[in-house]
């Protein structure tokens, strides 16, 4: 949190600080030396929750509505104005060496949109837009209203996608003319080089969704996710390690500006929880968040044992999509579902009154199962647990490749969440460890404090160029 | 006999109090009987609105609530497995998890109070209850077991959620079950399913509306209860779920308000009191210090109105209509079978026993020949 605080307070480009800042200059707090770390690069996005949760007993200090009333520099000029190439902003000149940086970050811009545009199939794309258009001419088209829909939509999609992609190739031979009039002038103009310096970053971020968006095509990965996160064997130390990973999620979830919502959550006996669930809503969640299902291991330091010995513990995480109730008309065979109430001994109906209505619900042949325990009503438990499991044999069947449900090889069903990740060590040195990707980064903080997307985009890349392989 | 000798024998009943069970029929109000009296009965006749459906006319900041959430918690923490201990009460983790219901209910916006997110403190948060009434009913819920469910004036069950206060017993999870019971029934027999059905007891009117909510179009149902709070509960649940055209809730004792109907209900369905008189001292304090006792003492051994069901039953369906009656167990069951096939033999078949959900044998259900 103190990093964080101080990055804020003196961000490496002053003008920033000069300009969007002011209002904070009436705070105590001095720049420190580590205020020149690198900022998270999601900081617009974080800003607010950062102030709020950096200042939360500070009202002597500023009133809250202060930091919440600055402007945000997410849509300010001034940042889109500050080029990476660099500029000298002491006299607004452009050094040789700052062009030669746009230059290289021209080409590489430029060969990036060639690999994309190649890999896109521009070809195929057009013969596609060809074939669907004459069957959108046909006669017949619309005799079959809801299939003339979908080729309607597709052909948009194929439409769009193409727009797209001749939009990133405008844009780079825009910024190429930039530089190579520079280079033919001999002279440099600052508002023309900033303007290609410009169009390169952009480009670099719509380049980045587009990717992405190409990574993220599993049926479900556009759909809200449910994410399950079960502390390992280990008693508090476990426990508050699950704490912290739903922490985590839950920083994660509001950067995305999902709509992210606790629904379960069981405490540990001293400290931390034994389980919770959280449900995601928003757009692409799954995609993101697929990649997170497994065993996340810390290390560090026990702050539950006096002796302070270094302590490894385990939490798993289990990530199902969250399906819309009509998509999931699946019927499972009553015999093939194992049924549990959790209802404590004695003799039961009118003799005990507990609120204890838990449902879990096992599909015999796979062995998979799901516990519903955030509902009220015994019925609403079984609907909604029902529901998981739906989602959940749903996504195995994809990820094995099966047509259908009663396609699932039980025996290939891994435990839930066994595979280990991810390793997270506080102590004796920091650094977050991607087992898979190999990704690793030394700010722990702003992990834990859900900065995650490096990761996540990371995995899905590493997922990408693995299912390109096989 | 007819239901005129019944109704007259069932309002002497209290005379056979100390009867032994031999196999003869039994006579006793399923719920009524002035010679006991009703603990904890609240004196209002207007039923009270359940905490969620309360206008949010109270505030506090969320650090005050957060204030009473933290001593809450570490009251329900206290407790760790010492009811379960003494009489199969609920634990912390039970605890826990109806504070946060408390919270969903009581704030109109429960959002900061349940998820990590650093808000600030001083926000204002709108209450469906005064601050210091939710120090009151949390203590309650703690010194004085007083259950969950009249704390926040509301059960959910099924997809229902239905109103209840002192004086109506909370309806149980295993009580769902009927419902798909009369489900299966009627989904294989129209005639059922657009005829008369009976709920006897039926208390907060959770049978009564599970069933009207299934029913064909000129399906009806008759909701009968002999307590007053009952009756005004469970009209209130039936009016908020707006099937007042579709069910009548009637006070009165056993068949009385039934006399017209005798020979035409299509389905009677009851959970009558079914614990044994032994038994009820050494109840879960919940149960036994909070619900009311005529809706769960049974007699000397929990028949008695099982028993008077049955005779009921013979004379009220039609036909071909079906009866469901929940029981205390494997015994219950067993000895209801018993009874209708030797007793009743010429007026019933198909009689069956159903497991609830926790394997316990708990319903009896057959059909009028």
């Amino acid at each position: 949190m103190e990093s964080v605080v101080h990055s804020f307070v003196s961000p490496p480009d002053h003008r920033l600080q000069s300009q969007n800042f002011s209002a904070m200059r009436t705070s105590s707090m001095s720049p420190s030396p580590i205020a020149h770390r690198s900022i998270p690069s999601s900081r617009c996005r974080a800003e607010k929750p950062i102030v709020a949760a950096a200042f939360p007993y500070s009202h002597s200090v500023f009133p809250l509505s202060t930091p919440l009333s600055l402007p945000s520099p997410c849509h300010s000029k001034v940042l889109f104005a500050r080029p990476d190439a660099g500029v000298n902003s002491e006299t607004g000149v452009w050094a040789m060496q700052d062009f030669y940086s746009l230059r290289k970050d021209v080409e590489a811009t430029s060969k990036r949109v060639e690999e994309i545009r190649a890999s896109a199939g521009l070809e195929q794309l057009g013969e596609e837009v060809a074939k669907l258009e004459k069957a959108t001419g046909s006669d017949s088209f619309w005799d079959d209203r809801s299939s003339a829909q979908q080729t309607l939509m597709a052909l948009t999609d194929i439409k769009d996608k193409m727009n797209l992609l001749k939009e990133f190739q405008d844009q780079i031979d825009d910024a190429e003319t930039i530089v190579n009039l520079t280079e033919e002038m001999e002279s440099t103009d600052t508002a023309l080089l900033e303007e290609a310096a410009t169009i390169v970053k952009e480009l670099n971020k719509a380049l980045d969704k587009f990717e992405l968006s190409q990574l993220l095509s599993g049926p479900y990965d556009k759909e809200g996710a449910v994410i399950n996160i079960t502390a390992g064997a280990g008693g508090t130390d476990a426990q508050d390690w699950a704490d912290m990973l739903l922490r985590m999620y839950v920083r994660w979830g509001e950067r995305q500006r999902y709509k992210t919502r606790v629904v379960e959550k069981s405490m540990g006996e001293e400290a931390g929880i034994k389980s919770a669930t959280i449900e995601v809503e928003g757009r692409y969640a799954f995609g993101y968040l697929s990649g997170e299902k497994g065993t996340h291991r810390i290390v560090r330091q026990s702050p539950f044992n006096s002796k302070g010995l270094r302590q490894t513990s385990f939490s798993g995480v289990e990530v199902m999509p969250l399906l819309p109730e009509d998509s999931l008309n699946v019927e499972i065979p009553e015999e093939d579902l194992q049924i549990g109430f959790s209802r404590a001994g004695g003799s039961g109906g009118q003799n005990v009154n507990k609120v204890e209505t838990a449902v879990r619900i096992t599909h015999i042949p796979t062995g998979v199962t799901v516990r519903c325990t955030e509902e009220r009503s015994q019925l609403a438990n079984k609907i909604k647990a029902l529901s998981r499991l739906k989602a959940k044999l749903l996504v195995i069947a994809v990820e094995q490749r099966a047509s259908e449900i009663k396609q699932i090889r039980g025996d290939a069903v891994k435990a839930d969440w066994g595979q280990q990740i991810r390793n997270y060590v506080f102590h004796p040195y920091k650094l977050v460890k991607d087992v898979r990707t190999g990704f690793e980064t030394t700010d722990i903080v702003s992990v834990m404090d859900g900065e995650l997307d490096p990761f996540i985009k990371a995995y899905l890349r590493y997922k990408y160029t693995e299912s390109m392989s096989n | 006999m007819n239901l005129s000798s019944l109704a007259r024998l069932s309002s002497l009943s209290t005379v056979f109090a100390s009867r032994i069970l031999n196999r003869s029929i039994a006579f006793k109000p399923i719920s009524c009987s002035s010679s006991v009296s009703v603990p904890h009965a609240p004196t209002s006749l207007n039923p009270n609105l359940p905490l969620f459906l309360r206008p949010p006319t109270f505030t506090a900041t969320l650090s005050d609530l957060q204030k009473w959430q933290n001593w809450a918690k570490t009251l329900a923490s206290s407790i760790g497995s010492s009811f379960t201990d003494s009489d199969n009460g609920p634990d912390s983790e039970i605890l826990h998890r109806e504070l946060n219901w408390l919270i969903e209910d009581a704030l109109q916006n429960p959002k900061p109070l349940l998820t990590r997110n650093d808000s600030e403190h001083d926000i204002v948060l709108q209450l469906r209850a005064d601050l210091g009434d939710l120090y009151t009913l949390w203590k309650q819920r703690i010194e004085k077991r007083r259950p969950f469910q009249y704390i926040v004036g509301c059960e959910h069950w099924r997809d229902l959620v239905l109103s209840v206060e002192e004086g109506v017993l909370i309806p149980r999870p295993e009580t769902e079950l009927i419902i798909d019971l009369v489900d299966d029934t009627i989904k294989q027999n129209a005639e059922l399913n657009e005829g008369l059905w009976v709920d006897l007891g039926t208390g907060s009117g959770a049978i009564a509306i599970g069933i009207g909510r299934i029913l064909g179009d000129s399906g009806r149902v008759i909701a009968i209860d002999i307590s007053p709070i009952a009756v005004q509960v469970a009209s209130f649940n039936v009016n908020r779920y707006n099937l007042q055209d579709k069910i009548s809730v009637k006070q009165g004792s056993w068949f009385d308000p039934l006399i017209e109907f005798e020979g035409r209900v299509a389905g009677f369905v009851s959970n009558p009191p079914y614990i044994p008189s032994g038994h009820i001292n050494g109840l879960q304090a919940e149960v036994g210090r909070h619900e009311p006792i005529l809706a769960l003492d049974g007699g000397e051994d929990g028949m008695s109105d099982l028993l008077h069901l049955c005779n009921g039953a013979a004379l009220m369906l039609k036909p071909g209509g079906f009866f469901a009656f929940e029981t205390n167990g494997e015994d219950q069951c067993l000895f209801l079978v018993d009874h209708m096939e030797t007793i009743h033999h010429d007026s019933f078949h198909n009689l069956k026993i159903i497991p609830d959900f926790a394997g316990i044998q708990r319903f009896v259900t057959g059909i009028r020949i």
